[in-house]
């Protein structure tokens, strides 16, 4: 039960990335990280004991988003939802991620909330994580013993658990430059529009004229991690997309997801629009504005 | 009514001002010196559960912690936070059978999150730690969340009086046969050509104001209760209180603090018995409680679940024979309002239709829920989703527009409104559905959307109510007004009406600046003191505006006959032959015999001889108006709502297009502020038809008591909305008003589920409508055909 008054804990403000580091080191699982803090500070309320908090507030250098038509595109640990939202370049180049980004929470939550805390999160229903999921983004990791990638596929281990160490600080993710017939688009299913998701699915195809070469599609709320649908994938792949294709894929589906009941909605109905999702979303991907 | 300068103007809000900039003091901004904190402990583990052990000691040894109590270290009465005894007489209050089975604290835990002990300390930190320290085992019970569960004869016994758990029936004294009735029913069921019938589900939705409940008592050095709390009920729970803990009404003050909200959240007592006895713990010392939103969730009363079964006769020109109907309610944990709602969700079936024969059941039933309560509507939304869905099957099967029957077959002027016995006495309804039907285009689209194919369909459907104007005569009714005119001719109105929101204050104020013919600004609404204030039954049955504007009109009144005696006797005129404008006082036909409101209130204060002659400068004694209010009639509200929606047939999903609400409320005092209600009263009703419920899992564990996962519509889920006010005076509101601060939750409920009726051609039975409802119905549909 929710608690009107925070636990203590130590607020720890390192000025500099390997400050943060070391601190990581020294605290170790002792330790939580504080960047935008909106999930944190609602854990905080529920009785989540933490003794030292590291707040990333002072270190300059972790807010930069950059698109760079080689490299792509750079959201540093510090970069807001608000910040994605506002990115010409993300609406141009990655329309999935700008369009979960769009939708998410409130005003004032896409104001402070990161996108790099939201993977960090390890929701399965989060939003931004799933559109780079799709875009196949990787997170970089640095401790004082130095740097590793983790592709998002590596990232999420079960609910709530990621491959990052204890000692580790999630410097950024990164996500591959768009090819020349990249299509992709993000689409959700919520009970009110300010809302978790209910469903959610992100695509992202490489396109030559009507045909799809590569595909990555995935979906959240439907296990305990987000999931890629490889089968979606390979029904894509090599094909030309017409609407019988999609009738065909939006039927297949169910059999590669595992949702639950909860209390957004039921096992029964995601396996139900499952397919329907898919389908609009790579539909989305394919025409802009229009998922029919 | 002649020319109106302050009644029906969009005035500046009273209390716009302070709320807009942050400046409204509500109770968890008052700050006392010496302030303590309360922190209860509560069962979070079993919603149907023993204390077998309560060990305190390691919390009694916290730092910070002045006393902790446990059930035994307070007042061992129990008590019935809800009002409804108040409002009837003694003999009635027999004949409903309201009992006090409520207790501070317990060892016997009827829902999740009831109370088991305390802890004062001097911070809200050190109590909460402290709370965490208390050690509690359990015998864990069989746990009835539903009617029919706690019905089962070998279900546990919540209270021995109310045997098979049955919290309140109709009684048979006042209801023969134990129903609402008139007609012979089952005779009239068989002249019917035609019978539609169904099992509803209404859901358990919450009031959501966004002020959780906060409160701080003292017991102070006269030993005086004192308590701050934002309830709607000032009076009433100042005897209540009074009662509880056996102290004259004289003691006790309450100090109604702003209200963030009520809805009904905040009628009768919540926290305050809670509250007061950890103050009357610690004399002299000031307690501060503060409820989390989670906590408030399961403290406060939702509104009545259940399942509603109705079934309706017609002849085949549509001529509605006969209603017959059983609501049996999951009353929660206590028996709060176990009669009142059993009751009006009968009620105000019976005022709307012109069946031949009618019957109506309604029982509350013990069950291991949180409490339910007063909830805007009380009751009115639940059966407005059931019966207007069943109207509307009936007029589909039989191809009768479900406009034209409606204004056909509803009740109006001389029929018996929901009370019986009580006729209508003004009703336009008529026009609200026709200026409805047109602004939507309700012709047009009904044709259009006949046989549509494709994903998206849209539907259109329509709902009307009828509702209160103060709960008359089934409760009292009453408001007593003091108007004190100081010597400058300004007037300060002094009465107990809560304002939680609805713009009461503002109108109340419109009233009296209307009556004395004093501008809005030289007259000031004062309440929140019990101690000050004569008596009010508080905000509840929409009848702040209809009863304490009656007070009102009826004080300023006597102000004025006072002045108009005092300025007969200055002019030498007869009373009857004067007439006031702009404050002056003037002799008809006579321009230059004139007095001043002003002279005449600075004489009566500032009262002096003259020198000269030794004889008194005019009239002594501060002028005061006086009333002692009880209405003569409950003038009910009449609304219609036309709702058109768009359905994903692939989806389930819903989207509301636009709403149009058109209300028949006698005169709008202040239209914004009408139109607020409406605005937000569609906001809930929208909600009840498709989001808002409240879960629990097998255990009864609840698992949305919060906005997280209760999810109430938004400012981008809300329609395009028109609101139509229709004006046509009651005879008996001041100014010919009626009550219109739940009208607006009504017909929303059921105009949204005939929408999606009209576009998919299934009626989901179950509140809320949601997506996996729809496509489940529409699987079961494509599985009969």
């Amino acid at each position: 039960m929710t608690s009107r008054v925070m636990q203590d804990f130590n607020l720890l403000l390192p000025e500099t990335v390997p400050e943060a580091l070391g601190l990581l080191a020294s605290h170790k699982d002792k330790a939580t990280i504080l960047a935008g803090g909106t999930d944190l500070l609602v854990a905080l309320k529920f009785d989540y004991a933490i003794d030292n908090v590291i707040s990333l507030a002072l270190i300059s250098g972790l807010d930069e988003l950059a698109f760079d038509p080689l490299l792509g595109l750079t959201i540093g640990a510090k970069v807001t939802i608000a910040d994605i939202v506002k990115s010409e370049e993300v609406k141009q180049h990655y329309p999935a991620l700008w369009q979960s980004a769009v939708i998410f929470a409130t005003p004032q939550l896409r104001n402070t909330a990161t996108v790099v805390g939201n993977i960090l999160r390890a929701s399965p229903a989060g939003d931004c994580s799933l559109a780079l999921y799709a875009l196949g983004g990787k997170v970089t990791l640095e401790s004082t013993s130095g740097r590793r990638d983790v592709y998002l596929d590596d990232f999420w281990l079960s609910y709530g658990v990621t491959a990052r160490q204890d000692d580790e600080l999630a410097i950024a993710v990164t996500v591959p430059p768009p090819g020349q017939g990249q299509k992709s688009a993000f689409r959700r299913m919520t009970r009110v529009t300010e809302d978790l998701s209910k469903i959610n699915a992100a695509v992202c195809l490489q396109m030559d004229g009507n045909k799809c070469v590569a595909a990555r599609v995935a979906m959240g709320c439907v296990g305990p991690t987000l999931v890629r649908l490889i089968n979606v994938e390979k029904s894509l792949e090599g094909e030309e997309i017409t609407t019988d294709l999609l009738q065909a894929i939006s039927d297949t589906v169910a059999s590669d997801i595992n949702p639950i009941d909860d209390i957004r909605s039921s096992a029964e109905y995601r396996l139900k629009v499952a397919g329907v999702l898919v389908k609009r979303v790579i539909n989305l991907a394919l025409n802009g504005g229009s998922d029919q | 009514m002649g020319d109106l300068k302050v009644v029906g103007k969009r005035v500046e809000r009273v209390d716009v001002r302070a709320k807009v900039t942050g400046g409204a003091l509500y109770a968890a901004d008052v700050q006392l010196a010496g302030m303590l904190y309360g922190k209860i402990i509560r069962c979070y583990d079993y919603a149907h559960a023993r204390v077998t052990s309560l060990d305190l000691s390691d919390a009694a040894e916290c730092k910070g912690v002045i006393k902790v109590l446990g059930p035994k270290d307070v007042t061992q009465r129990e008590y019935n936070a809800s009002v409804l005894d108040m409002m009837v007489s003694a003999d009635m209050r027999g004949v409903l059978g309201d009992i006090d089975d409520q207790s501070i604290f317990t060892d016997h835990l009827k829902h999740y999150g009831d109370a088991i002990a305390a802890v004062i300390a001097t911070s809200e930190a050190a109590a909460e730690r402290a709370a965490e320290k208390i050690r509690v085992t359990y015998e864990e019970l069989p746990v009835y969340l539903t009617a029919e569960a706690s019905k089962q004869p070998d279900a546990l016994q919540f209270r021995p009086e109310k045997p098979g758990n049955r919290a309140f029936e109709l009684p048979e004294m006042a209801f023969p046969g134990n129903v609402y009735a008139w007609g012979e029913v089952e005779e009239s069921f068989s002249e019917a050509d035609f019978i539609v019938e169904d099992t509803f589900y209404v859901s358990k939705q919450k009031q959501c104001q966004m002020e959780p409940g906060s409160y701080i008592a003292l017991y102070d050095d006269q030993q005086r209760l004192n308590c701050w709390t934002s309830t709607q009920m000032p009076k009433l729970v100042q005897k209540k209180l009074a009662n509880l803990f056996e102290l004259p009404m004289t003691r006790v003050r309450i100090n109604a603090t702003v209200i963030g909200g009520g809805f009904g959240a905040r009628l009768g007592m919540v926290l305050e018995p809670e509250t007061c006895a950890l103050a009357m713990a610690v004399p002299g010392r000031p307690v501060k409680l503060l409820s989390p939103r989670e906590e408030d969730w399961l403290t406060s009363p939702s509104r009545h679940p259940g399942k509603y079964w109705m079934k309706m006769g017609f002849k085949k020109d549509g001529t509605p024979v006969a209603c017959d109907a059983k609501f049996e309610n999951y009353k929660g944990a206590y028996y709060v309002d176990a009669s009142g709602t059993a009751f009006t969700t009968g009620a105000w079936l019976g005022g709307m239709y012109k069946f031949d024969s009618l019957r109506y059941r309604g029982e509350s039933y013990y069950t291991n829920q949180s409490i339910c309560g007063a909830f805007r509507g009380y009751g009115n939304p639940q059966t407005n989703f059931v019966m207007e869905q069943l109207v509307d099957r009936g007029c589909t099967q039989l191809g009768i527009d479900p406009i034209e029957w409606r204004k056909k077959w509803h009740k109006t002027v001389g029929d018996d409104g929901w009370c019986m016995g009580v006729p209508y006495n003004s009703c336009a309804l008529d026009e609200c559905l026709d200026r409805a039907a047109e602004a939507i285009g309700w012709t047009e689209k009904r044709a259009k959307y006949q046989n549509q194919t494709g994903v998206k369909r849209r539907g259109i459907g329509v709902a009307v109510m009828n509702h209160t104007s103060g709960a008359m005569p089934m409760l009292l009714e009453h408001t007593v007004c003091d108007v004190l005119l100081h010597q400058d001719a300004t007037a300060t109105i002094n009465l107990a009406c809560s304002d939680m929101g609805q713009g009461s204050h503002t109108t109340l104020r419109q009233v009296a600046a209307e009556v004395l013919d004093f501008d809005y600004d030289d007259v000031h609404i004062a309440t929140g003191n019990t101690d000050a204030a004569g008596f009010d039954i508080g905000a509840h049955a929409s009848r702040t505006l209809y009863v304490g504007g009656g007070a009102v009109k009826q004080a300023c009144e006597d102000v004025r006959r006072q002045l108009f005696d005092r300025a007969a006797l200055e002019l030498e005129e007869d009373a009857a032959n004067l007439y006031m404008e702009d404050k002056i006082i003037h002799v008809k036909g006579a321009s230059n015999k004139s007095i001043s409101v002003q002279t005449l209130a600075d004489q009566g204060v500032n009262n002096f001889m003259n020198p000269e002659n030794g004889e008194l400068i005019g009239q002594p004694g501060q002028i005061q108006g006086y009333a002692s209010f009880f209405p003569p009639h409950n003038a009910p509200p009449f609304g219609a709502t036309i709702a058109e929606v768009e359905v994903d047939m692939e989806t389930g999903e819903v989207k509301v297009l636009e709403l149009v609400n058109a209300h028949d409320v006698g005169k709008a005092i202040h239209p914004g502020v009408v139109e607020g209600q409406l605005d937000g009263g569609a906001q809930q009703g929208l909600g009840m038809a498709l989001t808002e419920e409240t879960y629990f899992d097998e255990k009864g564990i609840c698992l949305n008591n919060s906005f997280t996962d209760y999810k109430m519509f938004g400012p981008s889920d809300m329609p395009k909305m028109t609101n139509i006010l229709v004006e046509n005076p009651d005879p008996t509101g001041p100014f010919g008003a009626k009550g219109v601060g739940e009208a607006g939750i009504v017909p929303p409920v059921g105009a949204t589920a005939n929408a999606i009726f009209n576009a998919i051609g299934v009626q989901i039975l179950e509140a809320p409508i949601t997506p996996e409802k729809i496509l489940k119905a529409l699987e079961e549909k494509a599985n009969v055909s």
